[in-house]
């Protein structure tokens, strides 16, 4: 017995070298134990396939869908001077959010309509029409209002519109994909993309996000503009704002997210005014030198 | 005279130690170099992604790993040394053979993009997007593709966050 181990531990020790080598061949060996989810994922088997989570690229892909949706609804807002502003300020926000890069970054662009709405869609693509845009005073209030995007983004709240028992079955079908075949390319998960897109659409466009993702939204933006330098009560402002152009039955942004002054109540309590600071007004001027001419 | 337990049974102690050993010696891991897989990423001075990218490091770049801390690998890419996030690697590929540390870590593992049972099994890929816009002509995905060509240089974000007074 006592040899047997003996010898066992001889060849432990033997073949440590080829076992180290397998190991850092492709990565390196944890500090802590890995949560279940991440070894599933590794598995070989569909059932543990079936426990993962969207990948980075997958949110991507319908982010994708979901704007080329959009822009097929709303058409884009073609000033190159506001467009890179816009995405100036964005990255500006997004940098300082607990996502600061996703697979193929942020990317910022404005919608030529004069409803009052903003759109984050999978993936960082986020969209502010020209009417929000003008609804916005000063720069900090447009990065409130883009935080808010981001934070929409960093929470998943779009891919998590896709319906559970549609996700479920886009795992489940995959093990008889390569059976059934459309275009070269496995058919049933085609429906399924088209599924998952209607339903994040469905979200963003006609019933928003519940109450509780979009009081979520408006504290991460609270907290991001915070990090970044700006102004924590821009949140407050621009949403009174909001609130005074609503008008009696109004769709859009109105029926989408919840009514101004509970979002306000909230955010005033989370981030009372101050005293803009020397520099915010360098950024109003900017501002108003690019948006509002 | 009666030897210690351990002397008496050095088989044991033996084992233990070896097991010890096959855990802690990769965490003092010698440099390796792995090939950048993923799109949009750069070299950060700090694991951090607030921090200014120092380079970017392109698809097919290949970085001399240091060492790990968390998602992220200090790593030296054209003589300059920095931090990339483990993003910047395959995901790993579902029913790939054996590999002991993806089994553990999840660690990024080569995909295969000819086998359409791969293909199948890796969910919303480029080409279950190419075939969405086959059956949606309405959808504008060349507008898409305009919005994200759309970038700030990290020198012009730098030079707008200063002069906005802004966090750096």
């Amino acid at each position: 017995m006592r040899s047997h181990l003996r010898r066992l531990a001889i060849l432990l020790l033997v073949a440590l070298p080829g076992l180290w080598g397998c190991a850092v061949a492709t990565g390196f060996l944890p500090s802590a134990v890995q949560p279940a989810a991440s070894i599933a994922a590794t598995g070989a088997t569909k059932a543990a396939q079936a426990s993962r989570e969207i990948s980075d690229s997958e949110e991507y892909y319908v982010g994708r869908a979901v704007a080329a949706r959009i822009l097929s609804t709303y058409p884009l807002y073609r000033n190159p001077a506001v467009t890179e502003y816009v995405n100036e300020v964005g990255q500006t926000v997004a940098r300082k959010s607990p996502r600061p890069n996703t697979y193929k970054g942020y990317h910022f662009a404005v919608l030529d309509s004069d409803e009052i709405n903003a759109f984050a869609c999978p993936g960082g693509t986020i969209f502010i029409t020209r009417g929000l845009l003008a609804t916005c005073a000063s720069e900090d209030e447009l990065a409130a209002v883009l935080a808010h995007e981001v934070t929409h983004v960093v929470d998943k709240d779009g891919i998590n519109s896709i319906s559970k028992a549609r996700w479920t079955e886009v795992w489940t079908s995959m093990g008889a994909e390569a059976a059934r075949q459309y275009g070269g390319v496995a058919g049933n998960l085609v429906n399924l993309f088209e599924g998952s897109i209607d339903d994040v659409f469905k979200a963003l466009v006609v019933n928003g996000y519940s109450r509780s993702a979009e009081y979520a939204a408006d504290a991460g933006s609270v907290k991001i503009s915070t990090a970044a330098g700006y102004d924590p009560g821009a949140l407050a402002r621009v949403l009174a704002k909001i609130q005074a152009k609503e008008k009696p039955g109004a769709g859009g942004f109105y029926k989408t997210h919840p009514p101004a002054n509970e979002r306000l109540a909230k955010v005033k309590g989370a981030a009372p005014g101050v005293a803009p600071p020397a520099a915010e007004v360098t950024r109003t001027q900017r501002f108003q030198k690019i948006v509002k001419t | 005279m009666k030897r210690p337990i351990f002397f008496r049974r050095p088989g044991p102690w033996f084992l233990a130690l070896a097991l010890l050993a096959l855990l802690l010696l990769p965490g003092i891991a010698m440099a390796e170099t792995m090939k950048v897989t993923q799109p949009n990423q750069s070299l950060y001075p700090d694991p951090d992604f607030a921090g200014t990218p120092v380079v970017p490091v392109p698809v097919g770049a290949e970085v001399t790993v240091l060492q790990q801390s968390g998602d992220w690998y200090q790593v030296e890419y054209q003589g300059q040394s920095g931090w990339l996030n483990r993003q910047a690697f395959p995901a790993p590929a579902a029913g790939s053979k054996f590999n002991l540390p993806g089994l553990l870590t999840g660690a990024p593992v080569k995909e295969t993009s000819s086998d359409e049972v791969a293909l199948a099994g890796k969910g919303f890929t480029p080409e279950v997007e190419s075939s969405y816009k086959q059956k949606h002509p309405e959808a504008k995905y060349a507008e898409v593709d305009q919005v994200e060509a759309q970038q700030v240089a990290a020198a012009k974000l730098q030079a707008f966050i200063t002069e906005g007074g802004l966090k750096p």
